[in-house]
């Protein structure tokens, strides 16, 4: 710091504080004097908005903490309390929740930058390993944070990332019992993933970045065309090609951070589940060590691994090829042996391969979410193969290839290229995923049967419904199904119902208001009569999905084979459930037909098939009444299950307007300051 | 760069425009976004639902009796006030810091001499002005240690402030108040704290009658 000119003697605080803390050195060395590539592109934002999406994480984590209580018996109602109870504590979780997944987007898309414009070359092959070294802790952090709103993907997602280390040779078994502190997921394993949530890996992971720019400022930033802006000096002895980071990189860093956050806010007031991607529907179920999930897959970011795993089989073998595939990240600045730096001036192999990992790494993200089976494990060993071979050979290719000579200066502006190259990278992945779908086992191939097309619709901005739902749930459900999570008077309050209005025809007679909806079943009962207890309402929207319990309720028929309650149901076949609402619709018949199908080893299996609805017994309404009378009813559980979120969509389109006003002011302060940049 | 800040190109009022715009903007959004934060910090739900109104039966007090209910996690002292007490508080004025209780914190049902709605009930919440203890009772006038002339009331054992029945704090104690009052209306024989009388049971029937 011997430059540092601009801590000027004189006198007054600046002068005092000066002289025992080196503010003004610090500013002049990191932000004026700290000279930039001027050539950066959109990639390079990600960098500045992985830091703040990490600043993000620990201000809401610290706010959740103060609510969230660890523990079995505590953690799964603890996160409801914060979603209904606390005020604004929807707000502070879904932004917790979606700042996890935007993380590692936004560290995906920064990782996706080294790759092409080879920034972990000599010198920066630190730069790199640090980066590379913040991911793996967001990984084990991502994966701790996952467990702790105990639900049931929390917990098996657990049982499996836990049992991988089992496959260790001598040590595995021992190591599994020792990592959960008991003989399963249980309590001592949620305390000790919280602590390392919480206090642990976040001072790791505050570390690492720290590092992480102090080598940044130590070799300088890449740019788009890999050259060193440090060999072109002016006769200032600043770099001819370089800017001041302030004030030309802290604006337009303001202006993306402005962009960055409309889109953050968009997800998080009007898709914080992101359709089941971001939070997961089985999730919003209690964690339960009896049943595991039908469809058990991590979050998005780690399905590329996971993908990996599941290709293999074998299992040490697949834990040991997906430990490998994080792994050889750190060894790409020693893997790439070309002349040039930047994908710009390399040749059309490296090109190609770069492709076909980005591919890669996208269909393996899609294939992690698919179950296991058929066609996607062929593709899943394809595309793992693909992957490694990007690193494996990429001594070769880099090495083989004829590249273009870099220009001595800077080029401005491929930005909108390489934007075109990656989307329509995102796109082939999107459509090789569309490809994928549809393996249904059905005899004719083709529609799924007519009911599971069946929509929901809910309007949970609908008050009359939602209110003849509130009177059909107290009159048809409560009997048997508690609401646990909701209030009577919370109910009053958000339905516009007056008090004394609900207590006198919604509320049971003598209910506290301010008590829980509850019902007057008992739980051993419930089982003795049903075999199994009916299930608390609160959260079975966000669980199964709105157009489930819809499907659920319309779906039953006569069916002589069962002998308690008469009825089956297409939707949940042999449910316990009588059908409580066949005086107002009647009971329906089902009319199956038979038909073959060929199983896996070839031999034709009859299957009886849905075919369609008849009327059998008379209800008190009409088909459409009833109809109405099931979409209030699904309409308003779709509401307990998330009671926020009309205010959620109201308040989110002010702070996305807001936002993107913001945005355009900053972008105009950012075209004038760069006017400065030719 | 090429000599980028050559003066006769930048105009500077502009620059400072969109300064000051971008900076006043953020910063009007930093403090929006401050809200839900500190908001979380306020009572929850739960925490306003356990603080509901409590009620208590008053013909279990006996005269001269002291009984207390839990509101909003709070010690209420309820007491049946004698006529032999009433009779004294009127006395002991010149003694008491704040006798019209003026600068202590009261409704305004509550905000006369004896400090009460229904004369015979005082009701009053059991946390010190002064630092927070719980007052003790020492309702039998002229105890020793308190002096000849004690009149009978409450004194606190963390730091010796005295208060008589009606709640009023004495000269020579370290609180400077009054112990204060709640909101409580009553119905019938019960007492609810919590409820302003104008928003009470009994005033949701009269005004239905009207």
């Amino acid at each position: 710091m011997a430059n540092a000119t601009t801590a000027a003697p004189g006198k007054g605080f600046r002068a005092w504080l000066n002289k025992r803390l080196p503010v003004d050195d610090f500013i002049e060395s990191q932000l004026h004097g700290y000279y930039a590539p001027k050539n950066f592109n959109i990639w390079y934002f990600f960098g500045a908005l992985a830091l703040l999406t990490f600043v993000l994480q620990l201000v809401t984590g610290i706010f959740l903490t103060m609510h969230y209580k660890p523990g079995e018996a505590t953690a799964f109602d603890s996160v409801e309390y914060i979603m209904r109870e606390v005020p604004n504590g929807w707000l502070l979780r879904y932004l917790h929740s979606t700042g996890a997944s935007f993380f590692f987007l936004v560290v995906y898309l920064h990782m996706f930058r080294a790759l092409m414009y080879g920034s972990y070359r000599a010198p920066r092959e630190l730069l790199w390993l640090l980066g590379m070294f913040v991911y793996l802790a967001m990984m084990a952090e991502g994966f701790f944070g996952y467990v702790l709103p105990w639900g049931n993907m929390s917990f098996w997602g657990a049982q499996v990332i836990v049992n991988l280390f089992g496959t260790i040779p001598v040590v595995g078994p021992g190591l599994v019992d020792w990592i959960r502190g008991d003989y399963g997921i249980a309590d001592a394993t949620l305390n000790r993933f919280f602590s390392l949530h919480v206090v642990a890996v976040p001072f790791v992971l505050a570390l690492l970045i720290l590092l992480h720019l102090v080598a940044l400022r130590q070799v300088g930033s890449n740019n788009p065309d890999g050259i060193e802006i440090k060999d072109n000096l002016g006769a200032d002895g600043k770099p001819v090609d370089g800017i001041p980071f302030h004030p030309y990189y802290t604006i337009k860093d303001v202006m993306g951070v402005g962009v960055f956050l409309a889109l953050f806010a968009v997800v998080v007031f009007f898709a914080p589940t992101f359709g089941g991607y971001f939070l997961e529907g089985p999730n919003f179920e209690p964690a339960n060590p009896l049943s595991t999930p039908e469809h058990i897959a991590p979050v998005w970011y780690f399905t590329p691994y996971y993908a990996i795993l599941r290709a293999v089989p074998d299992q040490a073998l697949g834990a040991l090829l997906m430990a490998l595939s994080v792994a050889v990240w750190l060894f790409v600045p020693w893997l790439d042996r070309s002349p040039v730096r930047s994908i710009r001036y390399k040749g059309w192999m490296s090109r190609m391969w770069l492709g076909i990992f980005v591919v890669s790494f996208l269909v393996l993200m899609v294939l992690g979410l698919l179950p296991a089976e058929g066609l996607y494990v062929i593709l899943a060993r394809i595309f793992t193969v693909l992957y490694f071979a990007f690193f494996i050979l990429m001594p070769f290719y880099t090495k083989a290839e004829r590249t273009k000579a870099p220009p001595s200066r800077v080029t401005m502006s491929h930005a909108l290229i390489a934007a075109v190259f990656i989307g329509g990278l995102l796109a082939s992945g999107r459509v090789s995923a569309a490809e994928e779908g549809g393996a249904v086992d059905i005899c004719a191939p083709g529609e799924k049967p007519a009911w599971k097309h069946w929509a929901a619709e809910s309007e949970t901005d609908s008050l009359p419904s939602l209110q003849r739902g509130a009177r059909d749930f107290m009159g048809y459900c409560s009997g048997c199904h508690s609401l646990k999570y909701m209030r009577y008077s919370r109910l009053a309050a958000d339905l516009k119902i007056p008090e004394a209005q609900a207590e006198s025809l919604l509320f049971p007679p003598g209910a506290d208001k301010n008590a829980y909806i509850t019902t007057a079943l008992a739980q051993a009962d419930g089982e003795n009569w049903f075999g199994k207890a009916p299930p608390d309402l609160s959260l079975i929207v966000r669980a199964k999905g709105a157009d489930y319990v819809y499907q659920f309720l319309k779906t039953y028929y006569a069916d002589e084979k069962s002998v308690v309650t008469g009825v089956n149901n297409l939707a949940l076949p042999s449910t316990a459930m009588p059908h409580v609402l066949g005086e107002l619709q009647g009971v329906q018949t089902a009319v199956f037909r038979n038909c073959e199908r060929k199983d896996e080893e070839g031999n034709a299996i009859t299957e009886s098939v849905f075919e369609k609805f008849e009327k059998g017994t008379s209800g008190r309404m009409s088909a459409a009444e009833y109809d109405g009378t099931v979409r209030d009813l699904v309409n308003f559980l779709d509401y307990v299950g998330d009671p926020s979120q009309n205010e959620r969509r109201d308040l989110g389109v002010w702070v996305v307007l807001f936002l993107l006003a913001f945005s355009g002011i900053a972008y105009f302060l950012k075209q004038e300051y760069w006017k400065d940049v030719h | 760069m090429d000599d980028a800040m050559g003066a006769d190109e930048v105009d500077v009022s502009r620059r400072k425009f969109l300064t000051g715009a971008t900076a006043a903007t953020g910063a009007v959004g930093a403090v929006f976004a401050l809200v839900p934060f500190v908001q979380s910090w306020a009572p929850s739900e739960r925490a306003r639902a356990a603080g509901a109104p409590a009620r208590l039966d008053l013909t279990k007090i006996e005269p001269g009796q002291m009984t207390s209910v839990t509101w909003r996690k709070q010690q209420v002292y309820v007491v049946r006030r004698t006529p032999e007490i009433l009779a004294l508080l009127p006395k002991h004025d010149a003694k008491l810091k704040d006798p019209a209780s003026a600068s202590s914190d009261q409704p305004d049902y509550a905000k006369n001499t004896l400090r009460a709605v229904r004369p015979d009930i005082l009701v009053l919440i059991g946390t010190c002005t002064h630092l927070g203890c719980l007052p003790k009772q020492r309702f039998t006038p002229g105890q020793a240690e308190l002096g000849a002339d004690w009149p009978g009331g409450f004194f606190c054992p963390c730091h010796g402030s005295k208060f008589d029945l009606a709640g009023r704090v004495f000269k020579g104690s370290p609180a400077s108040l009054n112990l204060r009052i709640p909101p409580y209306s009553f119905d019938g024989d019960t007492l609810i704290v919590g409820v302003d009388p104008a928003a009470s049971p009994a005033a949701a029937a009269a005004k239905g009658a009207a």
